[in-house]
Order: structure tokens, then sequence, then C-alpha cells
């Protein structure tokens, strides 16, 4: 079968996924699917410690 | 990072989530809010700050640089419908505009809210005049709008 590759591309769906997270002081877990029906900003950087 | 979460009321009175990834676990991302960032905004990072270990999120979107193992500053803003808005990268070594980033959103959800009837022209920012696309706007669009 073919692998399908995932394109984040303006107009497609954002690829879902699942990530460990540091939020208000505590460890938990983040689905981006989860916040269907509202708008979200991903913003990546290089590493802690540095800017953004 | 800092820039970003001092105006978190503003993302979140647009209705806006923020989510921060970096290749950082999750003990790097508590270490850096309690030690530096308290310091730049007083209650510390508002939003989830994601640990993308080995980088699999950034390949997923495509920013992620395997040669130094990190991801580029990618910004990508998803619609209520979980559709990409709109991306923009740029290397480490520049920051991002805040300000650009809110009116990014706003241009988006106002359109969004005129299922497209409306366009934001170029610098727009609310309360400014839309274009209403159609025939009768070809060719003169110089009639309604001009480079400030």
């Amino acid at each position: 079968m073919e692998e399908k590759v995932m394109v984040a591309k303006v107009g497609k769906s954002a690829p879902d996924f699942e990530a460990g997270a540091f939020s208000n002081g505590k460890f938990t877990k983040v689905k981006l699917s989860d916040y269907k029906g509202r708008w979200a900003v991903l913003m990546f950087y290089p590493a802690d410690f540095t800017f953004v | 990072m800092a820039a970003v979460a001092a105006r978190y009321q503003e993302f979140q009175d647009l209705n806006v989530e923020v989510l921060t990834i970096s290749t950082d676990t999750v003990f790097t991302h508590k270490a850096w809010n309690d030690s530096e960032l308290v310091r730049m905004v007083p209650e510390g990072v508002p939003f989830p700050m994601l640990a993308d270990l080995g980088g699999e999120i950034g390949s997923l979107y495509g920013v992620y640089e395997e040669e130094e193992k990190v991801n580029f500053r990618g910004l990508f803003i998803v619609d209520p419908d979980g559709i990409i808005q709109a991306t923009s990268v740029l290397p480490p070594p520049v920051g991002r505009d805040v300000d650009e980033m809110l009116r990014q959103i706003q241009a988006l959800q106002h359109v969004r809210a005129t299922q497209g009837a409306e366009a934001t022209p170029a610098c727009w920012t609310p309360g400014q005049p839309t274009l209403k696309p159609g025939p009768d706007l070809v060719g003169k669009v110089w009639k309604v709008w001009k480079p400030s």
C-alpha cells in the first residue's frame, strides 16, 4: 500500500498530532484535534532558552 | 515566546489557542519557564509548550531541520474546521512579529465571517475598508483602494 504523506499546506487539513506538554505548571498531553471549533496557532521554534 | 505570552489575552479575545512546539522535553520547557520566562511575563507562559521529541510534528509540518535537529520558526494558523489558513517560516535567528500574527488572524476571521464575500487588501487592519471581489471590481481596485 502506498504511504500517505501528510503535507501542511494552506487550504489543507492541519496534520493531527498528540504530544506531551508543559502547561500552566503541569505536565499534560495535547492533541491538535481537541481544538476543533476554535482557532489555533502553532508556533514552532528551535530551542528553549532562545527567543521566539 | 515571552512576546506572545505577554499578549496572550489578545489571542484569547479572538478565540485563538496558542501552542508552541520545540524538540525540547517537557522538563526543559518547565525549567525555561520557571527560571527565565517568569522574569519577562510574571505569571509564566499561559499556554501549552509541546515536546516534539525527534521532530516528528515538525516533520509533519515541513519545518524540521535534519542537520541541526531543530524546528525552524514555523507559524501555522488553523481555523475552527482544522484547516490551515496561513503559514510562514523564518530561520532561527529571526523572530516573529506578534502584531502581524494578530493582524493575519483578524483578516482571516473577517474573511471567514463574510464567507469570502469580502477580502482584506494589503496592510489591512480591522476597521479599514475591505474589497468585494467580483466582476465589477476587476480593473477598478484603484477607485476604492490606494496604498498608504
